[in-house]
């Protein structure tokens, strides 16, 4: 039986209210995904009940919100099956992940050394890669998607016995477009490259294994997620993890300090300085438990089938360019010539239905695409029927108003 | 050309804008103001008189006959043309000195306009005022 969004729609209450007069329309989830009840409870019983500093004083508050500080650890790892929770650290976010590896490997770099990364990148796997590049003298080289939106089917040679890093998303957030992952790893293992999965668009829908994956590294945010914003995960392989020099240093992180030295404390403790985010970790447990309380591929199939939906309605109307694939992704992105996406944006807004409009944090493959940006709608497993045919039926409206002629 | 700004009326602009009662309502008014602006040509669309910091690409020309103001501006998002013709109401013909009394940005909040100025990001409205207070 099909899936049903009403059955843990409720667990939204954000979603229940208006926006200027109209039903809101909540379609902007690749950039951030509501949050459902048992998140809001966690963090609020967290303040209630148990919070204290972790990992320090010892007292019954403390060891409360210790022992769920590193539950939740477990919880992460089994969520993405890491074979043990010392290899999952806590960052902010995706983005505070990817910069945690590219400076812990500054030191394993030399000039002509390279660094591979696909046209798919969000800024957020692209820009420290670029300045890593800039500091080591490394080359940073681009695995290009051709203008048809595929993949060469050769890219073998962009591994070379120089590729040190190999830097990947799961799922672009630009376009919704996969990447050949399991293919691209492989190569890159070949060549004894490290490799950096970006799941920061994956973790929402598919179940993730970063064992079958085998990747070195694997990112993600939490409020993409249904968890909180400001916490993410960084998990790697002990090896890779222990290779990388802390880009962060302070307390929390250290085993000994004197004026003259410290000696650093073991993973996960060396990689995450200062006092952790605490009601972030807290709640993102509790985002996993929602999850995993639910037929994760009944919802996977649910969103793609709202994607396929809007792409079969609206590939057909003269204008509209659809830079998505038409099936296996859970959002579409497009633009309409002769009409700015910023213009269309505010009629939506103004329905109550909110999408993004924008570059999406990938301008190189804006450029590829010959668009200054796209305007997205982006399916969570609360979306319905409904909001999908809203949205194309306000966008028809709004391509109507604003066409000249 | 048919179209000038010189037909729109300050005061007409302000009423029709103020007559919005819903953001959709606020649309369309932008909409059909956005037809009255003269467009600018292509060698007018320089980087120089490009305004920074905006997400849809906004040129502005400013001409000084006489201490007072004259500008002209385009866009390539026709609701920020809209706003464009709003704003360049408020300011045409005025000298710098008094243009720097003005608090645009109240002044376009009465209009019903207050969602532009929030996110520079998005529209950079803000951006403009400022280009138009420095330039
Ligand atoms: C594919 C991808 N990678 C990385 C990020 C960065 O995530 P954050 O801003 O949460 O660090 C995003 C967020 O939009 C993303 O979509």
């Amino acid at each position: 039986m099909a899936f049903d969004p009403s059955s843990l729609r409720h667990l939204f209450p954000i979603l229940a209210q208006s926006a200027y007069d109209h039903p809101l329309t909540y379609l902007d989830n690749a950039a951030t995904t509501q949050k459902p009840l048992p998140v809001l409870d966690a963090i609020q019983d967290y303040y209630r009940s148990f919070n204290a500093n972790v990992h320090r004083g010892a007292h019954f508050l403390s060891d409360r919100a210790t022992n769920r500080f590193e539950q939740a650890r477990d919880t992460i790892a089994s969520f993405i099956n890491a074979p043990e929770q010392s290899h999952v650290i806590w960052t902010k976010g995706a983005t505070e992940a990817i910069n945690t590896v590219a400076f812990g490997l500054e030191h394993l770099l030399e000039k002509g050394d390279e660094i591979l990364i696909t046209s798919l990148e969000h800024h957020a796997n692209l820009v420290p890669w670029q300045q890593l590049a800039f500091r080591t003298g490394a080359r940073l080289r681009i695995l290009p998607l051709t203008s048809n939106g595929k993949w060469e089917p050769e890219f073998s040679h962009y591994f070379t016995d120089r590729t040190r890093i190999f830097a990947a998303t799961q799922i672009s957030n630009a376009i919704g477009v996969s990447t050949p992952l399991q293919t691209m790893l492989d190569h890159a293992k070949q060549q004894g490259a490290f490799t950096l999965v970006d799941g920061a668009q994956a973790v929402a829908h598919y179940p993730i294994d970063v064992q079958i994956l085998d990747c070195d590294f694997y990112v993600f945010s939490g409020h993409k997620m249904y968890g909180p914003t400001g916490i993410g995960v960084l998990y790697g392989k002990s090896h890779a993890l222990e290779v990388l020099l802390p880009y962060q240093t302070g307390g929390e992180m250290v085993r000994h300090v004197s004026y003259q030295a410290t000696e650093f404390n073991v993973l996960p403790y060396r990689l995450e300085a200062g006092t952790p985010h605490i009601e972030g970790v807290i709640g993102l447990a509790a985002a996993c438990d929602f999850l995993n309380a639910q037929d994760r591929l009944s919802l996977l199939a649910w969103e793609q089938s709202l994607a396929t939906h809007v792409y079969s309605r609206l590939h057909k109307e003269g204008g509209i360019e659809i830079y998505s694939p038409e099936k296996n992704t859970t959002l579409v992105s497009l633009s309409v010539p002769n009409i700015h996406i910023l213009d269309l944006n505010a009629y939506l807004d103004s329905q109550g239905v909110a999408v993004r409009a924008g570059s999406h944090c990938a301008h190189p493959l804006m450029a590829q695409l010959g668009v200054a940006g796209t305007l997205r709608a982006s399916f969570a497993c609360y979306n319905t029927m409904e909001e999908a045919n809203r949205f194309c039926d306000v966008l028809l409206e709004a391509i109507d108003l604003l066409n000249d002629e | 050309m048919t179209d000038s700004l010189g037909q729109q009326k300050p005061v007409n602009i302000k009423a029709q804008l103020q007559a919005c009662r819903s953001k959709e309502e606020t649309f369309k008014a932008l909409v059909t103001l956005s037809k009255t602006l003269p467009r600018l040509s292509v060698e007018e669309k320089t980087e120089d008189n490009k305004v920074k910091g905006c997400e849809s690409a906004v040129w502005l020309i400013m001409e000084e006959n006489d201490g007072l103001r004259h500008f002209k501006a385009d866009s390539d998002a026709k609701l920020m043309r809209g706003v464009l013709v709003a704003l360049l109401s408020l300011v045409e013909g005025k000298t710098l000195a008094d243009i720097q009394q003005m608090d645009l940005k109240a002044e376009l909040a009465e209009l019903n306009l207050s969602s532009y100025l929030t996110s520079s990001r998005t529209n950079g409205v803000l951006a403009i005022l400022n280009k138009i207070n420095t330039i």
